[in-house]
């Protein structure tokens, strides 16, 4: 049980960083691909659809973490607390971008909130690198240090490109490329291979340190059979808002 | 203030912003799909404004209440570490069902049911925001079950210094729980009344010309106002069977109590005796428009007046007679640390609270003509917008 439940926790923080990766790269690329305006709505539409679908699975990674790994959930957070703190306020910031930027008129409010996507997207990305750079190195060295600072460089990167791979298969040809669903696949695995790699890392920490059995087993009592209702409502979401025809439409509600 | 008071008023913050989002959540989720149901039955256009116009305001609304809830549950690890150091076998498992189960299917369906408009079948459209309203009494379900064992730590035993689960179904059966759960549910569904009835007064007040849309909807309002409020101190009364000894001796706990019995009381006699004996006339009487206006932001009071009376009369406990609030603290935790991410949460979240309130009520305002929800469906003639 202790191992389906790492397997469990592996695959939610992996499908994070595959999922919400191109959201936080569409971000990111905001300012640089979507020079107008119209460029800018075109973007957010495409990605709308899925961001409230993706950025959940944060949400469930830290519900584990405090449901499966209690003792460690504390020592987690602390260790990088002016980092988690900065990452939550960048989330905020981003979320708060995408539901309020069509929510009044003027050029001022939209390119005000735009830009929050954009420098919270940027924040979360690049915070993303310092705080698997921390977890690496069992938080024995601080997030602020160079090869910290070079990994969150890398992960902004890897989620840029991710979230152009994504534009340019939902939106073929609108920003220059066009991609297919197989080379999203693709970069979703390189864009989840720093994270993969860390929990590959800390896997025998995990473990030992497992919520007691009768915990244990009332979770999976109460989670594990949902879990098939779970991926089926994130496949529906796919199948729903695929590409082709009438792909997404203007406006959107983001 | 010292390092206690500050992480508590953060928590204190944060926790009170999010239950201002939620309450009318929880109020506005079975309206809207009520509506969504009565538009996918009868196809009626008048159905649709419903839904997509409070609709509207129902997302607006859930925006503040997903970022104010992802700081929440950051802080546990931030700030309170040694609640799951030392109750994380217990208290961790229905945190853990509300993020895993329940809030991921919500947010899930929610993004389907919002930009899913026009392109989902009609009936799976619908199953949308009734799967969202599901999922949402579950979260706040599972919420109520993990604040319940603080109040009342049932089900689980002292060993080696920290508690095990020794019967979960002690946890679902808690006396703190079973009449807390849905007294805040009905708390919900009262402000959700509320908050039509006073939208559509403040419309109808200005002589709107959609006069049988308001109508319809202040009518609805008041009815359900009526239920939640009937209800709310019905299990209020309920509750006090299951409540701590001594909850009451704490000073700003039992002035909290006292506001929110007396004014609720007050209040639920007005809309049971007054405003739903009335409820054929009050949308033609303007004059009383103005008070149905003021009276909108009084359940929220009331709700958070219901939280603090709760929570304060908790201190100096966590987990009421085992832990206190003062060791459950991070250790190592400095009032540096505190202040700063206090100051970032409460400034950046109390400014976006503001600016979703007035973005509730432009929307409003602009009344049901064009909704920004459910617009841009294709095959559909509709008047060009007003605003882009």
């Amino acid at each position: 049980m202790d191992v389906i439940w790492f397997a469990f926790f592996a695959v939610l923080l992996v499908g994070y960083f595959a999922l919400e990766g191109f959201d936080l790269g569409v971000g990111v690329l905001l300012p640089v691909l979507g020079r107008t305006r119209d460029g800018r709505d075109r973007m957010v539409a495409a990605m709308a659809p899925y961001v409230l679908a993706n950025e959940v699975w944060l949400v469930a990674v830290a519900g584990t973490l405090f449901g499966v790994y209690p003792a460690l959930e504390g020592e987690v957070l602390f260790a990088l607390y002016p980092v988690v703190v900065a990452m939550l306020l960048s989330w905020v910031l981003r979320d708060a971008g995408l539901w309020f930027r069509r929510r009044a008129d003027g050029p001022g409010w939209r390119g005000f909130w735009d830009a929050m996507i954009a420098f919270g997207s940027l924040g979360l990305s690049f915070g993303w690198g310092m705080a698997l750079y921390a977890a690496a190195t069992g938080f024995t060295a601080s997030p602020m240090h160079p090869m910290g600072l070079m990994l969150g460089m890398v992960v902004t990167l890897l989620f840029a490109w991710h979230g152009w791979t994504f534009l340019a298969w939902r939106t073929p040809g609108d920003f220059g490329a066009v991609r297919s669903g197989r080379a999203l696949v693709v970069s979703g695995a390189v864009a989840a291979l720093p994270v993969a790699g860390v929990l590959a890392g800390a896997m025998p920490y995990l473990v030992e340190h497992t919520v007691s059995a009768a915990s244990l087993n009332v979770l999976s009592l109460m989670v594990l059979p949902f879990a098939p209702i779970m991926l089926g409502a994130q496949l529906w979401v796919w199948r729903t808002f695929r590409p082709g025809k009438d792909a997404f439409r203007l406006p959107s509600f983001f | 203030m010292d390092l206690l008071d500050l992480a508590r008023t953060q928590f204190a913050v944060t926790g009170g912003l999010h239950f201002l989002f939620v309450v009318l959540t929880l109020g506005m989720a079975p309206l809207v799909a009520l509506m969504h149901t009565r538009w996918a039955m009868t196809g009626r256009p008048h159905h649709e404004a419903m839904t997509r116009f409070w609709g509207q305001i129902y997302v607006i609304n859930y925006a503040l209440g997903i970022v104010t809830g992802l700081v929440m549950e950051f802080q546990f690890g931030l700030a309170w570490s040694g609640l799951s150091h030392y109750a994380g076998d217990v208290f961790g498992a229905p945190l853990a069902m509300e993020t895993l189960l329940a809030f991921f299917l919500e947010s899930t369906f929610l993004g389907l049911w919002i930009f899913g408009w026009g392109r989902l079948p009609r009936w799976l459209h619908l199953a949308c925001i009734w799967l969202v309203t599901l999922t949402a009494y579950a979260s706040a379900f599972f919420i109520m079950l993990a604040n319940s064992f603080l109040q009342n730590p049932a089900g689980s035993v002292a060993r080696d210094g920290r508690l095990e689960l020794v019967d979960f179904g002690a946890l679902l059966t808690n006396k703190a729980l079973v009449f807390s759960f849905p007294h805040v549910v009905a708390a919900g569904l009262f402000t959700g009344g509320m908050v039509l009835v006073g939208a559509s007064a403040y419309m109808l007040r200005r002589r709107t010309e959609q006069v049988e849309f308001f109508t319809r909807s202040m009518r609805l309002g008041v009815v359900t106002a009526a239920i939640g409020v009937t209800f709310t101190m019905g299990f209020g009364y309920a509750q006090f069977a299951g409540v701590q000894d001594g909850k009451w001796d704490n000073t700003g706990a039992a002035l909290a109590l006292a506001l929110m019995m007396e004014v609720g009381q007050l209040l639920g006699l007005v809309v049971l005796l007054v405003m739903l004996p009335l409820i054929r006339f009050l949308p033609r009487w303007r004059w009383a428009h103005p008070l149905l206006v003021a009276m909108t932001p009084l359940p929220f009071v009331l709700s958070i007046a219901g939280w603090v009376a709760r929570e304060v009369g908790r201190q100096p406990w966590m987990v009421w007679g085992k832990l206190t609030v003062a060791d459950a603290m991070t250790p190592g935790l400095t009032a540096g640390m505190v202040t700063a991410s206090l100051a970032g949460f409460a400034g950046v979240l109390g400014l976006l609270a503001v600016v979703d309130y007035v973005l509730i009520a432009r929307a409003i305002r602009r009344g049901p003509r064009e909704p920004d929800l459910g617009a841009g469906v294709p095959g559909e003639t509709r008047t060009p917008a007003l605003s882009l």
